[in-house]
């Protein structure tokens, strides 16, 4: 009796597991705690609204990590995750892989408008080999924060050369350095990290450089990148308006709160610092103005496009209610949401004009108008090898070890080696 | 009753019990690895077809002035914090068998680091070399020297890494070396004073002689260890500056992230490698079967 009676129990235990196993939606989510918190929420609202229920995989903060277990689990052809945020330059590695479900068809029965989108987003990122891969779930680009009062009280205005930053950042820093040794002119992001390719790509596009050329093929040592490299090294070395740990430490955070400090006038850096210099304890809360970043005389103002994008898995096991759950996060409401709650800016256009937008944001234009200049990183499925290439070239010449032009010739040369490789063939 | 001998082949009656353990390493230990190995065989990226190219990665790896740069940190930061693992562990064990109240507190303060994760210990290290607010740069500063940036250069960031393994690694080397000074009984020692030695052969003709099984494995340990240090790195320096600090651990690492599994493989392949002969080596040379037998 006894053995019929726990036979009973193990089969009806094995089938409510393998029901589970069969019927879930997934989705995975990492980031900052009080980030992935926020997003349990919305998905708490989702599951109400829609009755599909929702895993939601927990991912670490750190960024490789999220991408080392989506590689591992997309490799093994898993069904879960369905869906997963994607950092934008992971975006031609999955896609290439074949990893990621083609939208079209979906965004075309459920009347999702791609219009509602920046185009060079969408076009450069969520379409790869002609089809929709993916929807920015935020974007990201590099902008320009300053000292409001320093300016004034010196009576400039932003810079929109880097002539003009330069020499603004000169004078003032000699003056404030009199009751602040520790005081710079201008801090930005040089260490040996993603964040100094973006850095780097802004410099050289700004003075007509670029990574590529418009035929796709490397262009890493030619001659406006050599003097964008140059011209970094300069405001360590020579002008001396950043500070000598800019190779070795600055990253997005390390550069925050040097600004934040009050020990520096003009910042580098993305959106998501604007709510922090505002916030209540910051010492240069109203003192902090945003620009779009300088250009070369006569140059343009460029921003590295940044972000992150939701794609649903090709292995996926719910892929409908997976889209379901795509569509409901980049919708106009939610976006809207994301941005006042976390300050994640739209990949939509038509958020940026809402009256409500307007209002709470008054920085939305500017923001607008970066991103609709946003330039992307070289869209290639092994982009993060030529990144990495970058970063070690771009750092030894920062930090004295080789010439801007050996630097960028050499990296040159290496990446040219990468290209062959994994070119498909 | 008969003395086995651990090192003789398993007889019949033994058989049974190793049997579990056996086949645990064989799938735990010796799949993954054939696996790697194979793995290593084949052009695996994600974004292309999958391809035998037989030792075609390992050609390219050599061919790679980044693999190389890595082989050459790794060698010299295994030598280097190795030995002043060895030296600093020794002394801290030979200080801490001492009988006084004083031992109890440098045992406390000498393992300490041992207990904290490594990671949280590079962080700490991180802020230590910090090159605007970092203890060291303030000390510094204080007595009227100019900051130094620590992970700036690569002979400096070499350097400031093998520091911050060497403080978390020394204790193990102290722990083992004072469990094996602990067995060796007094009175071999009250002999050798009455016999009139000194401090110095007391250590080279009896410590040290009897100890050698025990120094050979904590050699091995940390040489195993320094040969795929990654943690510490990957926090610290992040391979940097250029790619000077970058151990074949870390190497092998961003292949995988890239997909490139057959190149990831590969390098794996060569650290373990490097591993197993360098294992044998030391065995052989310390004579470790005859010294446990």
């Amino acid at each position: 009796m006894n053995k019929i009676l726990l036979f009973v129990l193990v089969v009806g235990l094995l089938t409510v597991q393998g029901c589970k196993k069969e019927k879930r939606l997934t989705i995975a989510v990492g980031g900052a705690p009080s980030e992935v918190e926020y997003l349990e929420r919305l998905i708490g609202e989702f599951e109400k609204e829609t009755g599909i229920h929702v895993v939601l995989r927990r991912q670490p903060t750190d960024t490789d990590q999220r991408r080392q277990e989506l590689v591992i689990a997309l490799k093994a052809r898993e069904r879960d995750p369905d869906l997963f945020l994607m950092d934008v330059i992971w975006v031609p590695q999955f896609a290439a892989s074949g990893w990621l479900e083609p939208l079209d068809d979906y965004a075309r029965e459920s009347g999702v408008e791609l219009s509602s989108f920046f185009r060079g987003v969408v076009e450069n990122v969520d379409r790869y080999d002609g089809k929709l891969i993916a929807l920015p779930l935020y974007v990201d680009g590099g902008l320009l924060y300053y000292r409001k009062d320093l300016l004034e009280k010196f009576g400039f205005s932003p810079p929109s050369t880097w002539d003009e930053l330069v020499r603004q950042a000169r004078k003032i820093q000699k003056e404030v350095r009199k009751k602040n040794p520790s005081f710079y002119g201008f801090v930005w992001q040089g260490a040996q990290y993603e964040g100094l390719v973006c850095n780097f790509l802004e410099f050289a596009a700004s003075m007509g450089g670029g990574l590529t050329d418009s035929l796709g093929r490397l262009t890493i040592d030619r001659p406006e990148n050599i003097r964008a490299l140059q011209f970094m090294r300069d405001l360590i070395n020579r002008y001396r308006i950043s500070p000598p740990n800019t190779y070795t430490e600055m990253r997005e955070e390390e550069v925050r709160l040097f600004f934040q400090r009050g020990d520096a006038l003009f910042e580098r850096n993305w959106p998501y610092a604007w709510k922090l210099h505002q916030a209540d304890d910051s010492p240069v809360r109203g003192k902090v103005g945003m620009s779009l970043l300088p250009s070369s005389t006569g140059g343009r103002h460029v921003s590295t496009l940044g972000g992150w994008h939701v794609g649903i898995s090709r292995f996926a096991d719910r892929k409908k209610e997976a889209w379901e759950l795509l569509k409901f996060l980049v919708s106009k409401e939610i976006q809207k949401r994301l941005l006042f709650d976390l300050g994640w800016n739209p990949g939509r256009r038509d958020v940026y004009g809402d009256p409500e937008v307007l209002k709470e944001v008054p920085q939305a234009a500017v923001l607008q108008s970066i991103f609709e200049k946003a330039i992307p990183r070289p869209v290639l499925p092994f982009y993060t090898r030529i990144s990495e290439i970058l970063q070690k070239y771009l750092n030894s010449a920062l930090s004295g070890d080789m010439e801007p032009d050996d630097a960028l010739k050499s990296a040159q040369k290496e990446a040219e080696v990468v290209f062959s490789l994994y070119e498909k063939r | 009753m008969k003395r086995g001998n651990l090192c003789s082949p398993a007889s019949g009656e033994a058989l049974p019990f190793i049997l579990p353990v056996i086949l645990f390493m064989l799938l735990l230990v010796a799949l993954p690895v054939i696996g790697t190995f194979i793995n290593s065989l084949f052009r695996d990226v994600p974004f292309l077809e999958k391809r035998f190219v037989g030792f075609g990665n390992f050609a390219r790896l050599f061919k790679d002035p980044g693999f190389r740069e890595s082989l050459l940190f790794t060698a010299l930061f295994l030598l280097i914090s190795v030995s002043l693992e060895m030296v600093l562990g020794t002394l801290f064990a030979l200080t801490m068998n001492e009988k006084s109240r004083l031992t109890t507190l440098l045992r406390v303060a000498v393992l300490l680091p041992w207990v904290i994760p490594v990671a949280v210990g590079a962080r700490i290290w991180q802020l230590i070399y910090n090159y605007d607010y970092g203890l060291l740069n303030s000390i510094i500063v204080l007595f009227g020297g100019t900051p130094v940036n620590w992970l700036g250069s690569p002979g400096l960031a070499l350097f400031s890494v093998i520091l911050a393994d060497v403080w978390k690694t020394t204790p193990f080397v102290a722990l083992i070396v004072l469990t094996g000074l602990k067995a060796i009984p007094e009175e071999v020692y009250e002999q050798a004073r009455i016999d009139g030695t000194n401090l110095f052969n007391r250590f080279f003709l009896i410590t040290f002689p009897i100890l050698r099984p025990v120094f050979t494995v904590a050699l091995l340990f940390r040489t195993i260890d320094a040969l795929r240090v990654f943690d510490v790195i990957y926090v610290l320096t992040g391979g940097g500056p250029g790619g000077s600090t970058t151990s074949i651990s870390l190497f092998a690492y961003r292949y995988f992230l890239l997909g490139d599994f057959g190149l990831g493989s590969a390098s794996s392949v060569v650290l373990f490698l490097i591993a197993l002969s360098l294992s044998v080596l030391y065995l052989r040379a310390a004579r470790f079967k005859e010294a446990i037998s």
